[in-house]
């Protein structure tokens, strides 16, 4: 009964012509950003913060909420038409997409990812108003062992899954956590590593380096290879044949609870979800041979589960205060930029922000689907944008949004710094996702370590005594291991066939 | 790709050392626990740790983590990408000085220049509502806090 209280509180924030204006304006923003290359989801959501700052805390997370799912439907207008992803989740969506689109059917395609998105998303989005409070209840008995174990956790997740070598993004995640320790130590407030600078009294702001590492590195990238060559093709008939629905049917299916409960996990990533669908995908088709020749599944899966996971991701974020990516960790950074501390207490310190945000998302998926599928050939026009003005033309709101945070030029300088970074990083192929996510959550990590060292008296077992931390712990460990365990089989493997 | 590989180990390497060394300047330990330098001065061991073993994985053993493509652009793309740079870090020196506006009308007017564009009309548009036009737009109606220069602009 508390539960449909709370539901209903939510709708009725979220329908208030106000916040449904800023859902809309959220799924434009972020439509747009996933479709011009050169800005993903992180970077985008992160340098559209600055608009929200005069906005009511509920407005500006459900804009920026918008901004974020808007974005991951966005990147598969690129996939398709110029077999470029607008953001890493969309690459998988390239291989029939743009094949599909080859053979005069980008309708289809589009139209088959906005209408898997919008189910996707939406029963994502349900699953969210059930779990959450019960999984909110549930963290609040967590101390802070349990708590640095479940960030572990997450760090591990995305430390084991991200790059091509789990060292390289070890080492990447262990960068993000030094850095984090710029500024003001989080148990006594004394000043640490900031070599009496001023501006690193704060620590180095994250959504700066998010900004370079995201935008600018990208934009660098970019430069290498600016002209996109876009498919000329007609976008007529968006909606599938009746045969393209049959098949589509249980991809869109399949595709929904993978996003969902990969959503869950938090640390993954929105890329493994998209090919863990497609994988499976091919698994249960008849003619798995298909794949990559431009079949509908190949595009109705993946981007079902992107938006699936999009929503369900929010869930260790508003429960347990866990960003699963470099994009919900801006979107956290929003929440404290605006007062608001993600995780359990939310939920009970400002239910009107926690249940108005999960209710807007059903409204988003609406207008989503509504804007994008009368509008997809618009969105296709803004790719012959030329580059010479685009790539300045972003750089110009990475200025504004780094400036503009602290007004600080130090902020915009970070931010070129971590763009250079960005660029070596990419082209090196060391993962950047774990260094993000380090960043933001390594205060509340040596917090928590600290804090249960101190409970403890210094005696480590704390951390595997109490059962939670200790299943914890377990679960980081096999991310971490699995790997190394995976690269010796192979090999003892390969040395019995020799 | 390799040697590449090989640099970024030896300046985490680096990184460590330096990391470990300034974190004897902050209390390991202190009367309630763990202290300020308890957890650099452990970050930093382990990651000098793990940059060795990838370094010795890199070097000394078959497996090969590394991508294969180039890691310089080509001349072309390595002009364009020193033109971003340089216009950021120009525009990032005269940011406080003469203001958003200013700078930033310079940076929207060089920066396409420089990659290319040769239509003045077309630049000075992009470059004045790229400048004077988003400034209005977030100072004024969005009360985003913005430099304003010397000049008062």
């Amino acid at each position: 009964m508390e539960t449909l209280q709370y539901w209903l509180q939510g709708f009725s924030v979220a329908t208030l012509p106000i916040n449904l204006m800023y859902s809309f304006i959220g799924c434009v923003l972020g439509t747009l950003i996933g479709v011009l290359p050169g800005l993903g989801p992180a970077a985008g959501t992160a340098i559209l913060i600055p608009v929200t700052f005069n906005l009511d805390p509920i407005g500006a997370i459900i804009m920026l909420a918008a901004i974020y799912y808007g974005a991951m439907y966005g990147g598969t207008i690129t996939s398709v038409l110029v077999n470029v992803p607008g953001e890493a989740a969309s690459v998988i969506t390239c291989l029939d997409g743009y094949q599909m689109a080859k053979q005069g059917r980008a309708g289809p395609a589009l139209g088959i990812a906005a209408i898997g998105s919008f189910i996707g998303g939406t029963f994502a989005t349900f699953a969210l108003m059930v779990v959450s409070l019960p999984l909110a209840s549930l963290a609040l008995r967590f101390g802070p062992p349990e708590i640095f174990s479940l960030l572990l956790v997450g760090l591990s997740l995305v430390t084991g899954l991200s790059g091509r070598s789990t060292l390289a993004a070890l080492i990447m995640t262990l960068f993000g956590l030094m850095m984090a320790m710029i500024g003001m130590d989080p148990v006594r407030g004394a000043p640490r590593f900031t070599f009496d600078l001023p501006p690193l009294y704060d620590g180095i702001g994250f959504i700066p380096v998010v900004m370079g590492l995201f935008g600018v590195g990208e934009i660098l990238l970019s430069m290498e290879a600016p002209v996109l060559e876009i498919l000329k093709t007609k976008l007529t008939d968006l909606f599938p044949s009746r045969s393209e629905w049959r098949v589509s049917a249980g991809a869109i299916g399949r595709g929904t609870l993978i996003g969902f409960f990969l959503g869950l996990i938090p640390g993954i990533g929105a890329v493994i979800p998209t090919f863990a669908a497609y994988v499976m995908e091919k698994k249960v088709s008849k003619h798995p041979e298909k794949f990559g020749t431009g079949v509908i599944e190949g595009v109705a899966s993946p981007e079902t589960a992107n938006n699936s996971y999009a929503n369900a991701s929010m869930v260790p974020l508003l429960t347990l205060g866990i960003p699963g990516s470099p994009t919900l960790a801006v979107l956290m950074g929003a929440f404290i930029i605006h007062g608001l501390t993600p995780g359990p207490f939310l939920f009970k310190e400002r239910p009107d922000v926690v249940w108005g945000l999960i209710a807007s998302l059903y409204m988003g998926n609406i207008i989503l689907l509504i804007l994008n599928l009368p509008l997809v050939g618009f969105w296709a026009k803004l790719l012959e944008i030329k580059y010479e003005f685009l790539y300045p033309g972003i750089l110009l709101f990475c200025i504004l949004g780094a400036y503009s945070l602290n007004q600080s030029v130090f902020d915009v300088g970070v931010m070129i710094a971590f763009g250079v970074l960005g660029f070596i990083f990419r082209k090196l192929d060391w993962p950047l996702a774990p260094t993000v996510l380090a960043l933001i959550l390594g205060p509340m990590m040596e917090r928590n370590l600290r804090t249960a060292l101190e409970m403890s008296g210094g005696d480590m077992s704390i951390f595997i005594t109490r059962p939670i931390s200790a299943g914890l712990l377990i679960v980081a460990a096999f991310f971490l291991l699995s790997p190394g365990i995976r690269l010796l089989r192979e090999r003892t493997g390969g040395g019995e066939k020799e | 790709m390799k040697r590449n590989w090989q640099i970024m180990c030896l300046a985490f390497v680096a990184l460590s050392i330096v990391t470990l060394l300034l974190s004897f300047q902050y209390p390991y330990h202190d009367r309630l626990g763990p202290g300020p330098g308890f957890f650099p001065f452990w970050l930093a061991i382990i990651t000098a740790a793990l940059a060795v073993v990838l370094f010795w994985q890199i070097t000394f053993t078959k497996a090969a983590p590394y991508p294969e493509n180039r890691v310089l652009p080509n001349r072309e793309g390595g002009k364009r990408i020193l033109a971003i740079f340089i216009g950021l870090v120009v525009c990032l020196f005269l940011l406080d000085p003469l203001g958003f506006r200013i700078s930033l009308f310079l940076f929207l007017l060089v920066l396409p220049l420089a990659l290319g564009v040769r239509n003045w009309v077309a630049l000075a548009i992009f470059a004045v509502a790229g400048s004077f036009g988003v400034f209005h737009v977030f100072f004024y109606w969005l009360k985003v806090p913005l430099p304003i220069g010397i000049l008062g602009i």
